[in-house]
């Protein structure tokens, strides 16, 4: 992702920054004060780094805490799904690529594990770093062609690639056919189930911490900023010499390995990939994960994909009945708050300390009003 | 020789399948620039519900396809009165591609959840419309509700292509899809279309899955595949038009059964899947897309 040294370093600062990045900037809206788009992007927006360490730490703490229960294991099972969402909120939140994808990505991610480990004894760091390079590889190559094509027809080719693929694994006698693949190793083996459990946990907190900084980083860079403006018209970030092909492809290499971390992450959680993983009900349930709880917002999609996956595994009324649940709750959202739960609570937060700052200027106006006996009214005098 | 029309009767029987979903979607999207991708869990509500009245309840079966029609007439206008006429006519919620997608993707999921509440897991089929064996040509066996399949499906791309071609609602409806602003200026209601084509096309749906579980069987979870296959369909038809959808599901149904017949009867979805998706990757031309919705 080439970029200006001063939009690459995400301090974009408009008296410096020129070029497409500062175009996209100042297109965005009126005219703005030096400073205002870089202002806006960090407002958002937490400190990649920052973010990393939060979700690892309180995630591995949270794990801890469950200490290898059934609840620890759908919540790392909901991490895994997270990995997957995080990088669909660039994919299709942030830069609107209607790509169905994501759950064949996660099955090359859970497949290619099973497959290394089990049969060519890879272990678990190997089998990851060859999963991501192979997904990597194979996104590159899929999406230099796949990009080519217009929204419609993107949407409508990938839609065909889970029937494909899903089609193949059940086939496939070497895949295991609809049984899958069984004994696939955790991230970090300890002395009981519970401790493996736990240490795998911790593991797969750091994959999402990562990938949520490496998402978030991208995001405020000034590669984000062409992002939105490709975004919002196509033909403006083309006019402002945004290269719109190398721009697609980029986000879907990196939506498609983080997909496939996320399957990485899943099998090594589970024990075992199935073809359900790359299943179009796969795919239905990670849109779902996005949709629901915030498409534009990284913490949304991480809450959505855990709270989702402890609902589908919670009470039997809830997992009988997810479908009209979640059925429901997405129309909700699409007519009161497309940008999702996130979306609502960072508007209502928003309004709150609006209405703080209102408060305090008001207050602050009637303590310090010149000639009005505060410090103001003696220094004036 | 006999061996390829039995694959070619096969292949149109399947086909016609996914030629008529494709068409109801590509008539649907004309007039509003929605993909209904619930129109495979309407076919799913007619089957299932049509199997359920006349079998458990011993209804009779005119009355069961009729109680069910309305119901899914039902169903489709409160979807429009609830949720599109807020999202399309007061231009609140979701716009833009995430609308063309997930406002019909939401009532599939409720649809599905709800067969699943009311119906169980089982699988139903209604009742045979022209029971008896299966029809032979010489050495061509058809089965008769493929007969009904196919002719409904012939007929309904037909009467809907003409209907759009030829009637001045028909333009009035496609005027819709090219701009709403301008169809409202000259005195269209573009909501009564969009509602009533919503409903008649649901219906259709639901009347197609009638007729066609006897082949097939279907339970709570045949709708989104059926959704799938018909948008696929659609979108060889750019979306739009519904005569060529049927014709492109025709064509997609034959490609399938010959690739089992001569090529492989375990990979011939999968080479199908591909070719389909070559197709649509590098000649995206074909499918006559315009731009995406803003």
């Amino acid at each position: 992702m080439s970029e200006p040294a001063a939009a690459d370093r995400g301090t974009i600062d408009s008296s410096a920054a020129t070029g497409p990045a500062a175009a996209a900037a100042s297109s965005a809206g009126p005219p703005a004060a030096p400073g205002a788009a870089a202002h806006r992007v960090r407002r958002h927006d937490p400190v990649p780094l920052t973010a990393t360490v939060v979700i690892t730490v309180l995630g591995g703490l949270i794990l801890a805490a469950m200490n290898g229960s059934y609840l620890g294991l759908t919540v790392t099972t909901g991490v895994a799904y997270a990995v997957v969402t995080v990088g669909m909120v660039l994919q299709l939140g942030y830069s609107r690529q209607l790509a169905f994808s994501q759950s064949v990505f996660m099955g090359v991610g859970a497949y290619g594990t099973g497959v290394l480990e089990t049969k060519y004894g890879f272990s678990s760091l190997e089998s990851l770093l060859a999963v991501i390079a192979l997904a990597a590889v194979a996104s590159l190559l899929m999406g230099a062609v796949v990009t080519r094509a217009p929204g419609l027809a993107l949407a409508l080719a990938t839609l065909l690639l889970p029937l494909f693929v899903y089609q193949l694994a059940t086939d496939s006698g070497w895949l295991g056919s609809f049984s899958g693949i069984d004994g696939v190793l955790p991230f970090w083996n300890g002395p009981d189930y519970e401790s493996t459990l736990v240490r795998s946990g911790i593991i797969s907190v750091l994959l999402l911490g990562l990938a949520a900084g490496l998402v978030l980083r991208v995001i405020r860079s000034g590669v984000g900023l062409q992002l939105m403006a490709m975004a919002s018209d196509e033909r403006l970030g083309e006019s402002i010499g945004v290269s719109l092909r190398q721009r697609r492809l980029e986000v879907f290499v990196l939506g498609s390995v983080l997909a496939a971390v996320g399957g990485a992450v899943l099998v090594s959680a589970q024990g075992l990939v199935t073809p359900d993983v790359l299943s179009e009900t796969a795919e239905i349930t990670l849109l779902l994960m996005l949709f629901v709880a915030g498409r534009k917002s990284v913490v949304g999609a991480i809450l959505g994909a855990i709270v989702i996956e402890y609902l589908t595994t919670s009470t039997s009324f809830i997992s009988t009945n997810i479908g009209i649940i979640e059925g429901i709750a997405l129309l909700v959202i699409l007519l009161v708050e497309p940008d999702g739960v996130a979306g609502a609570v960072a508007r209502l937060l928003g309004r709150r300390t609006d209405r703080w700052a209102e408060s305090l200027r008001s207050w602050s106006a009637g303590r310090f009003r010149p000639g009005g006996g505060g410090n103001g009214a003696r220094n004036a005098a | 020789m006999s061996e390829f029309l039995n694959l070619l009767a096969a292949g149109l029987t399947s086909g016609a399948i996914y030629g008529i979903f494709g068409a109801c979607l590509a008539v649907w999207f004309r007039v509003c620039n929605v993909l209904n991708l619930a129109v495979g869990d309407f076919a799913m509500l007619g089957a299932i519900g049509t199997a359920r009245l006349v079998q458990t309840d011993h209804l009779p079966f005119a009355a069961g396809v009729v109680v069910v029609l309305a119901a899914v007439g039902l169903i489709a206008w409160i979807f429009d009165r609830v949720v599109l006429h807020i999202a399309f006519d007061r231009g609140l919620g979701a716009h833009g591609i995430v609308g063309v997608f997930f406002y019909t993707f939401g009532l599939s999921l409720i649809l599905e959840g709800a067969a699943r509440a009311v119906f169980g897991t089982d699988v139903y089929s209604a009742p045979a419309i022209w029971p008896g064996p299966a029809l032979a040509i010489g050495d061509v066996h058809v089965q008769r509700a493929g007969v009904l399949v196919i002719a409904l499906a012939i007929a309904s791309g037909l009467i809907l292509w003409a209907y759009l071609r030829f009637t001045v609602s028909g333009r009035a409806a496609s005027a819709c899809g090219e701009s709403v602003l301008g169809s409202r200026i000259v005195g269209i209601d573009s909501a009564m279309f969009r509602r009533r084509i919503f409903i008649m096309t649901a219906a259709l749906a639901a009347l197609f899955g009638v007729v066609e579980s006897p082949l097939t069987g279907f339970t709570y979870l045949s709708g989104p595949t059926i959704s799938l296959i018909g948008v696929v369909a659609a979108g060889f038809a750019a979306f739009r038009k519904p005569g060529r959808a049927v014709l492109a599901g025709l064509a997609i149904g034959v490609t399938e059964a010959m690739l089992g017949g001569y090529v492989s009867t375990t990979y011939n979805d999968v080479l199908l899947y591909a070719i389909l998706f070559g197709i649509i990757i590098l000649r995206p031309e074909v499918l006559g897309l315009g731009a995406e919705p803003a």
